[in-house]
């Protein structure tokens, strides 16, 4: 799993829908790899308004980065070092092995072979 | 032999897909992912068709739902949607190693991602600009149990059997459709006309005003009539 799709997944538990604290996950134990990819900075500058930052920042420090700004970067079209990290991170951060907690409900997901598993077992799914 | 064959049809489709490198790479799946069919390919044409449309909307997020062999996911990826980040889903854990083989294969990995799970349950609400669904649709007794193990043989079940009028899955995702949808999200949503879709958007539009709702195409592919529908969230704010 990419970094940058923490910023976009929950808890899938109904029950933790209202809760703020169903996102982002905590990510623990995992295992990570870093995949080079071409780097295009028009898709960091046109995604980055969809970002929720504060997660981002979370879910760096769960992964031992904790270097990112506090506040959304802004006026990043003319910041190639910053437009570069963000590319390192959101795009060639892999998550490979670990797992995610709901800090709400206290579920625990599995991501293996870099796929993430959201699925309930059957006394979860439906409530 | 090559395990994962295409059907004739999918040529028809006036594409640059490399499909030797696709039937090489997904042969491992076959037997355990929905292997592209008409369906499949109703989607492709309609995108083909309508694609410079869809860019100019510029999705940021794109999701596919029951992403399978992950086909049309790797064609936006390629051929239409630059700039989009597109993540691809399915309850099978196959099909999302398939997805991912078939992109890697096909078209710039960088953007494209994949993960298990069930329908929108674990995406964050009010974050989606582009939705595709090819539901199983398939009138059935009823909808399988999903499988504990991944060496499970009975995942592809999951494919194509949709419950009382094929609709089981489907009408679970329209109910959370309004809340998964960023403002002025688009769902397109594939069904068959055993699903009664005139029917089904009709009701839909009763439930929620907000959304419009136009059949895109239709084709029948057998004995099969299938359709596809945009279901397009019209609030610029989020109203719920």
């Amino acid at each position: 799993m990419k970094f940058l799709t923490t910023n976009f997944v929950k808890c899938a538990v109904k029950s933790c829908d209202a809760s703020e604290l169903s996102f982002p996950l905590k990510y623990e134990e995992c295992e990570l790899q870093l995949q080079e990819h071409d780097f295009n900075p028009e898709f960091l500058i046109s995604m980055l308004p969809r970002l929720n930052w504060d997660a981002v920042v979370q879910v760096a420090a769960d992964l031992g980065n904790t270097t990112l700004p506090s506040t959304k970067p802004e006026g990043i079209e003319d910041n190639e070092q910053m437009l570069k990290d963000l590319h390192s991170l959101l795009l060639e951060t892999q998550i490979i092995n670990g797992k995610m907690t709901c800090r709400h409900c206290g579920h625990i997901y599995y991501i293996k072979d870099s796929i993430a598993n959201f699925l309930l077992p059957p006394h979860l799914a439906n409530s | 032999m090559l395990a994962f064959a295409l059907p004739a049809t999918y040529f028809v489709v006036k594409i640059n897909v490399d499909a030797d490198l696709m039937l090489a790479k997904l042969s491992p799946y076959y037997d355990k992912i929905y292997e592209p069919a008409e369906d499949s390919f109703l989607l492709l044409d309609l995108f083909e068709e309508i694609g410079a449309t869809v860019a100019n909307n510029k999705p940021r997020l794109v999701v596919e739902l029951g992403t399978g062999s992950g086909i049309v996911s790797t064609f936006l990826n390629q051929h239409i949607l630059k700039n989009a980040f597109l993540i691809a889903t399915d309850i099978n854990p196959h099909c999302c190693h398939a997805a991912i083989a078939t992109n890697a294969k096909n078209a710039a990995t960088v953007n494209f991602d994949s993960i298990q799970g069930d329908l929108t349950s674990s995406l964050r609400p009010a974050s989606v600009d582009l939705l595709i669904f090819n539901p199983p649709y398939v009138p059935s007794p009823f909808v399988p149990t999903v499988p504990e193990s991944a060496e499970d043989q009975t995942w592809l079940d999951l494919a194509l059997d949709g419950g009382n009028d094929g609709m089981a899955v489907t009408n679970r995702l329209l109910q959370s459709l309004g809340k998964i949808l960023a403002p002025k999200g688009q769902a397109y949503i594939l069904f068959c006309a055993r699903n009664n879709p005139s029917m089904v958007a009709e009701q839909f539009l009763k439930d929620h005003p907000s959304f419009r709702v136009e059949k895109m195409i239709e084709r029948k592919a057998g004995w099969e009539v299938l359709s596809v529908y945009l279901f397009q969230n019209t609030a610029s704010q989020k109203d719920r």
